[in-house]
């Protein structure tokens, strides 16, 4: 491919991005708080963070991921929401089904956006132009979900471009980007601008003498390969850049767990224990809602002397049921340093293969643990999750708060009981 | 820190219901909640949610100056009012 090969072809990937969507999920539900800055968090406490933020508050300097009390400082009058998955979950399917209306291929990213693969829908879409369907969806979004709702579409070549397009004009925006404004897109931009490139990557292009996306653009594939990025990575930026696809292929699963940011303070006792215990019945689950087993697991704790600490082990046979990961963590939790009281904690199971549950044991006593789980999940899907659980996990149940899940949309049943 | 107040109690709904409408079919138009009579003038969204297998359609409305949520059971057939924001 010579270096200045654009790729010419028509743009027929749609991206499409809520905006705020928490933050505005709330003001839509709740009239009294629009044009007002507000936030939404996971559980309200004073160390709380902001998960999303309305589009006023950001304009007064809120940002995603600042502190409540950091946020009162610029505005006492910020108001802060506990988050509402089903209401959330609501939008998603609702955006969702609107996009399905014009596509087949449609791929939702996360909970707040999608994209919409327009290849062979012509016919379909009667022809029309994909920025005449992305006004009618922006309108649709008003009219079937909700007034208060905006989205940004971006329309390009490939699903990257489709992505920046999307950020180009925020809020409500709606932009295309191939062959013809391309270059004039990278020349308004930094290299942090583009998805994908963070501090750690903007170093290394740096470190070559690559300063802003126009010389990322102008770079040989092979010096990306060789010397920046060391691996495959750099011929995808290559071509990303242009707009080809490369990034069409579904990811690996590689990792399961949960963590979280303690509401207590100390280092041992049976409320630590309870909450370890609850997150390992979580992590568990979601094995199995999966349909995986795993053969390693780390716990990790995060200590209020600033240090951190983590123990893995990786085992001979694999594990799933609720009993086995929280034996297996328990074990290795029991060595964590006890200097300092603990803030935060996590489990995650790697190594994960395809379950075998299935199969029965030789051995009684491994098919009975696997029938009291399989029992023990039938009776919560009908019921309710933690109907039923270990004693221990319940107390951690009623203190730890199911997050969002903001990269996927794996586990959204699972939030939902 | 919470500005919402808690309620949780039952309360008389009268709602209207729509032939064909992108947001809601069902629409709470007024409530009797501790003897006061409260009409709603806007529907901030409906949306749904279980408790265990029951269904539960989650009402956020408004009547022009306070914001409230109220929750219909679809097994029990019973209105609550769960919580409310404003000055009451």
């Amino acid at each position: 491919m010579p270096s200045e090969a654009l790729n010419h072809s028509m743009p027929h990937i749609m991206h499409i991005d809520l905006n705020s969507a928490f933050a505005m999920a709330e003001q839509q539900a709740r009239p009294s708080l629009r044009n007002r800055p507000i936030g939404v968090t996971n559980r309200i406490s004073k160390r709380c963070c902001v998960i999303a933020a309305s589009y006023e508050a950001k304009a007064i300097g809120i940002k995603v991921g600042m502190r409540l009390d950091e946020a009162r400082l610029i505005d006492p009058g910020f108001i802060i929401l506990e988050s509402d998955p089903p209401k959330y979950h609501h939008m998603y399917r609702h955006l969702a089904r609107i996009m399905q209306s014009y596509s087949p291929v449609v791929e939702m990213k996360s909970i707040d956006e999608g994209i919409i693969d327009f290849t062979g829908t012509d016919e379909h879409n009667r022809h029309r132009p994909l920025e005449d369907i992305g006004y009618e969806i922006k309108q649709r979004v008003q009219s079937e979900i909700g007034g208060w709702m905006r989205v940004n579409i971006g329309i390009g070549p490939n699903r990257f471009l489709a992505k920046q397009a999307a950020s180009w004009h925020k809020p409500d925006g709606l932009d295309t980007l191939d062959s013809r404004n391309l270059l004039e897109y990278y020349r308004q931009i930094k290299l942090t601008d583009l998805f994908g490139i963070a501090s750690h990557y903007e170093a290394r292009l740096k470190a070559v003498g690559i300063y802003t996306p126009l010389q990322f653009l102008a770079a040989d594939a092979d010096m990306l390969r060789r010397r920046v990025f060391k691996s495959v990575v750099g011929e995808d930026w290559y071509k990303r850049l242009r707009g080809y696809e490369v990034d069409d292929q579904p990811g690996k699963l590689g990792t399961v767990g949960r963590q979280f940011v303690l509401d207590i303070v100390g280092n041992d006792g049976p409320a630590l224990l309870s909450r370890l215990h609850y997150l390992c019945e979580t992590t568990a689950r979601k094995l199995r809602y999966r349909g995986v087993d795993a053969r390693g697991i780390l716990v990790w704790a995060q200590l209020q002397s600033g240090e951190s600490w983590y123990q893995r082990r990786m085992y001979k046979t694999t594990f799933y049921t609720n009993d086995e990961v929280y034996r297996r963590a328990l074990e290795l939790f029991e060595q964590r340093p006890k200097t300092s009281p603990v803030t935060a904690i996590g489990v995650t199971c790697y190594q994960l293969t395809p379950s075998q549950k299935s199969q029965v044991s030789l051995f009684e006593s491994v098919n009975r643990q696997a029938w009291l789980s399989q029992a023990i999940d039938e009776i919560n899907e009908r019921y309710g999750l933690f109907m039923v659980a270990s004693a221990n996990a319940l107390a951690g149940h009623t203190h730890v708060k199911q997050k969002i899940p903001f990269g996927g949309t794996e586990y959204f049943k699972l939030l939902l009981g | 820190m919470n500005p919402y107040q808690e309620i949780n109690e039952r309360v008389a709904v009268v709602a209207t219901y729509r032939v064909a409408d992108s947001i809601s079919l069902c629409y709470p138009a007024k409530m009797r909640w501790r003897s006061r009579d409260i009409s709603f003038v806007e529907l901030g969204l409906r949306h749904p949610t279980t408790k265990g297998n029951r269904m539960i359609h989650v009402f956020d409305v408004s009547d022009g100056v306070n914001d409230y949520r109220l929750e219909f059971d679809a097994e029990a057939l019973t209105w609550t009012l769960v919580s409310l924001r404003g000055d009451m």
